[in-house]
């Protein structure tokens, strides 16, 4: 930019007026770009486009796509859904409580819909668009039965359902379904989930209770920054309205937003904490060491402006920003102020110097501050964790943009100087009173002490990858689900197979394979059901061979039974060729099972097979292998895949951040050469040292710890490189006095997280940075020495 | 003497549902239900023996059916074919087992297992048992008492469920049911007659094993 010509067609001189020049530019550059940020953030948060999600957290499954598609499928079916139980001891207590609860949840029609049930006509509809299939469509046993007994017992039932009292099976009549074989398999059908039709509701009874679903959508973003629990003050209303209708009576509800609003609630009060709590103990500090008011104004200003235009560009990258992005920035507060805190350290150490030579004499150190943590922060964008890309990009713009703003700014906003305070300088002096470490028996004992934490330490450390400890949805949530799930009898979401093959026919025909292994757990009651696709549409084989049997059994019947009662009854008509899945799809009855065909997927066909009632994971790896057994059978754990994903990536993480120590370490070594070690040393100590206090205090190794300790090398080795750049120079252990303990407090909010994640990040850098800020002045450099700087 | 009852059951607190506007002596609801109640005979266990006549869609002749019953109060019903062929059939609230000649099941429906069935076995159970409580809440019943004894009543299923299978029903009797008669939505229809009813105390063992299981 310098070597553009100027207005008048001469090179502009390259000299101090030249460089004024380009800083003049470069903070007009930074002014646009801020008024763009800050145009972007009006309309962002008039539209906040805040997710919730409570899964981003979530590691992605990288490795098999259908397996994906699969777990994508059960989140948009469930996504929105919010299903609610009203229940009472008998049936029109049930109903007086259910039109309660749904009168008091139509007054919050805004943040959840109630949809109407089921009616008996679609069920109805349902049972008539299959019937002409109905020689096609036999349960396993019937199957068996049809195969194995003599006509003449084929021939005694009939005639015994024939004279049987009350009514018949209500599915069709006598004349059509001879064997009454249809009502069996609609019960089987049925059964995939307990909820009946009855008086227009749909009701189980389970106990002593008659429960009556109700099922309803959430409405789009119900979240807002309020913190308002919308969701939940709806249910509370319903739940008063029914107990106030029918005293004892109970309504449950569970369903992805409840969970998902929960976190939201939590996450924005968090938010409020470690973002007001960091933001306050910052300022409180910069004017105890300042006495002035425009550090605080500048300081602010950089935090504003960072903060903005990582929400600004988070939101132009992944077109959302999610909440816990914004519960983990708010800890960023307590890392981007270093810059601002460090310029004012220096400024009020040196009140004669311009703003200019000041930062000039600065940017070195600053820059190269900035590149660590940067490059930490990105490192946890490694991680496949979707919210963790967004904390790193998050993260490395707030730093870059608050960096940005102290460079480009300070020198014009900076017009006055700051008179040194009594709490400064008793800061910058207590230097002079922090040991060095030297060759000497405190030394020694000091060594021997750190060595006694890291290696038993170590030695007890546990590693535990279960995403279960994850877990952090309120356990009164998490009980009404486990109550609802248990009630309604709902396929597992976690734990399924996904069938794939070349065509549909040959997805449909290992469907059934599996299926004919699962009916021997389903016999011995280790699992209670399970559901698929070619329980509806059966392989075309299947339905040649069912049809056939049913043939024959059934022209057998009626030719004895027209014999015997003197009747001229005509065989049942049935639909020609088999039933195929196309046209399944379109019929009425067909939505309880669509959601598991997967379609195509890698170039083949996929579907889902889900299993109801499995209660004991003793079972899991039973249920694996008999995937493993069959071709194109896979078997899927979510839990399992997460867990082993973080435990993968746990390694790998670890593997990176040697890595990173070392690539540090030569960086500090361009710069510093044989001092290089002051700046990197008490880092990777810290580091041992943390370990080896999980170690002791029982708390487990995993993902974010390892994640966390990446983040402290970024963030600690600035506090070497501060003091290495100024060797006994109070100031720079002023900034880092002031940067240590504000990143510590915004950290150490960060660990009163509810979110597992965060609190894991909050409490490893809470010990490792009060490790850093301690052992970082003891490996300092002697006074006068200039670090070997080029 | 209508007028007296009617008068009862307005005593009973129940007047607006128990005088419907369909014209002296036909009411609907729970009163009659409960005058009906009083009516019957109120016996642990009731024997007897029936005869049906079933009408089937697509049959020429009536199917007609011989045995005997045995009903034990609030538990269920046993139901013994002996002609044209032998069979049985067990029903509780919760189940139906109808067995062959030679004891062997040709037909279980479990409500326990299978929820769907549920509204099956429960109908079922409220119709042979002549359950009436249990009748209340899915039909709409109207009827009338007859003389001292007697009584007669038409139900017309509530539910769209029981719809479904049940159009309408009607029951006559005095002490006991004498008259079931069921019409079916998909045509079919019967008629059960009831004859030489008495009350016992309890089931056999056998029966008693057959309605535990």
């Amino acid at each position: 930019m310098r070597n553009l010509p100027d207005r008048e067609g001469n090179a502009p001189p390259v000299s101090a007026t030249g460089r004024w020049w380009g800083w003049r530019l470069a903070a007009l550059a930074w002014v646009l770009v801020v008024g763009a940020v800050g145009w972007h953030q009006v309309g962002f948060w008039r539209a906040a486009k805040l997710n919730t999600d409570a899964m981003a957290l979530l590691p992605q499954d990288e490795q098999f796509a259908a397996s994906r598609l699969a777990t994508q499928r059960m989140v948009q079916s469930a996504s929105g859904m919010v299903v609610v139980l009203a229940g009472a001891p008998d049936w029109d207590m049930a109903r007086r409580a259910a039109n309660a609860a749904r009168a008091a949840l139509a007054k919050h029609a805004d943040v959840l819909k109630v949809e109407s049930p089921a009616s008996v006509a679609d069920s109805r509809a349902a049972i008539d668009s299959i019937a002409p299939w109905r020689d096609r469509l036999l349960t396993p046993q019937q199957r068996v039965w049809l195969a194995e007994t003599p006509q003449e017992r084929m021939v005694e039932r009939a005639l015994a359902r024939l004279h049987q009292p009350g009514p018949g099976s209500s599915v069709s009549g006598w004349a059509s379904d001879s064997l009454g074989l249809s009502e069996q398999w609609w019960i089987e059908r049925a059964s995939q989930t307990r909820a009946r039709p009855r008086d227009g509701e749909l009701w189980l009874r389970s106990g002593q209770i008659d429960w009556i679903v109700i099922t309803a959508r959430s409405r789009g973003q119900v979240f807002s920054l309020d913190g308002e629990p919308r969701l939940a003050l709806a249910l509370d209303a319903a739940r008063g309205a029914a107990t106030q209708a029918i005293a004892g009576s109970r309504v449950v509800a569970t369903g992805l937003p409840l969970h998902a609003e929960a976190a939201a609630v939590q996450a924005s009060r968090e938010v409020n904490t470690i973002g007001w709590g960091s933001l306050a103990a910052i300022l409180v500090l910069v004017w105890l060491a300042f006495r002035s008011f425009s550090p605080i104004f500048m300081v602010t200003l950089t935090l504003v402006v960072g903060t903005a235009t990582a929400i600004t560009v988070t939101d132009l990258v992944f077109g959302e920003v999610h909440l816990l992005t914004l519960v983990f920035g708010a800890s960023l507060v307590g890392v981007a102020e270093d810059y601002g805190i460090h310029y004012f350290s220096s400024r009020q150490a040196d009140p004669g110097i311009a703003p200019m030579s000041l930062l000039r004499r600065l940017l070195p150190g600053l820059c190269l501050a900035l590149l660590t943590s940067v490059i930490a922060y990105l490192a946890l964008g490694l991680a496949p964790l979707p919210g963790l890309r967004q904390m790193a990009v998050f993260s490395a713009v707030g730093l870059t943009a608050a960096f940005l703003t102290g460079v480009c700014w300070f020198p014009w906003l900076d017009r006055s100087a700051i008179a040194p305070t009594r709490f400064s300088g008793w800061l910058g002096a207590s230097l002079a009173l922090w040991p060095r470490l030297k060759r000497s028996r405190s030394t020694f004992v000091l060594a021997m002490g750190g060595l006694l934490v890291v290696v038993p330490g170590l030695s007890m450390l546990e590693m535990r990858d279960d995403i279960r400890q994850m877990q952090n949805s309120p356990a009164p949530l998490v009980k009404a689900q486990l109550e609802i799930n248990r009630l309604l009898g709902l396929p597992s979401v976690a734990q399924f197979f996904v069938v794939t093959g070349q065509s549909e026919q040959q997805v449909l025909e290992r469907e059934e394979s599996l299926k004919s292994r699962l009916d021997a757990w389903v016999g011995s009651a280790r699992i209670g059901g399970y559901q698929a696709v070619s329980d509806w549409v059966p392989s075309a084989a299947r339905q040649t061979a069912d049809a056939q049997l049913v043939k024959k059994a059934e022209s057998a019947v009626v030719r004895e039974i027209n014999h015997r009662l003197g009747e001229s009854l005509p065989v049942p008509l049935h639909a020609p060729g088999p039933l195929v899945l196309s046209e399944w799809m379109g019929m009425p009855g067909s939505a309880v099972a669509r959601s598991l065909w997967l379609g195509d997927s890698a170039g083949g066909m996929a579907s889902m097979v889900t299993l109801r009632g499995l209660a004991d994971p003793a079972l899991l790896p039973g249920l694996k292998a008999l995937a493993d057994e069959a071709q194109g059978v896979h078997w899927v754990d979510k839990a399992d895949e997460a867990s082993a994903l973080l435990e993968r990536y746990r390694r790998g993480m670890g593997v990176l951040l040697v890595m990173g120590h070392a690539l540090v370490l030569g960086a500090l070594w361009l710069r510093y050469r044989r001092q290089a070690w002051r700046a990197w040393v008490p880092t990777a100590l810290a580091s041992l040292l943390t370990v080896g206090v999980m170690g002791w205090t029982g708390q487990p190794l995993q993902l974010f710890n390892v994640l966390a300790l990446t983040l402290l090398l970024g963030i600690g080795a600035d506090y070497g490189i501060f003091l290495l750049e100024h060797p006994g120079d109070g100031s720079a252990w002023l900034a880092v006095q002031l940067g240590a303990a504000s990143t510590w407090l915004a950290f150490g909010l960060l660990a009163l997280s509810t979110t597992p994640a965060l609190r894991a990040f909050g409490l490893t850098l809470m010990i490792g940075i009060a490790l850093v800020w301690v052992l970082a002045p003891l490996m300092r450099p002697e006074p006068g020495t200039k670090g070997d700087a080029a | 003497m209508r007028r007296r009852t009617l008068l009862a059951w307005t005593a009973a607190g129940t007047a607006a549902s128990a005088v419907s506007g369909a014209g002296p002596g036909v009411a609907t609801g729970p009163a009659l239900i409960e005058a009906v109640r009083a009516r019957l005979a109120d016996a642990p266990v009731l024997r007897g023996e029936f005869e049906q006549r079933k009408s089937v869609r697509g049959f020429r002749n009536p199917l007609v059916s011989r045995g005997d019953f045995m009903v034990a109060r609030g538990r269920g019903v046993i139901w013994r074919t002996r002609e044209p062929f032998a069979s049985s059939l067990a029903l509780t609230r919760d189940r139906l087992v109808a067995r062959s000649s030679d004891g062997t099941v040709s037909r279980t429906i479990d409500a326990r297992e299978e929820p769907a069935a549920r509204v099956l076995t429960e109908l079922m159970f409220a119709l042979m048992a002549a359950d009436l409580a249990g009748m209340s809440g899915r039909f709409r019943v109207e009827g009338e008492l007859l003389g001292d004894l007697g009584w007669r009543l038409e139900l017309t299923p509530a539910d769209e469920v029981i719809r479904r299978t049940v159009l309408r029903v009607r029951m006559e009797g005095e002490r006991h049911l004498r008259m079931l008669q069921i019409h079916e939505t998909q045509g079919d229809s019967s008629e059960i007659r009831f004859t030489r009813v008495r009350a016992e105390q309890v089931p056999s063992p056998d029966e008693d094993a057959q309605l535990a299981r």
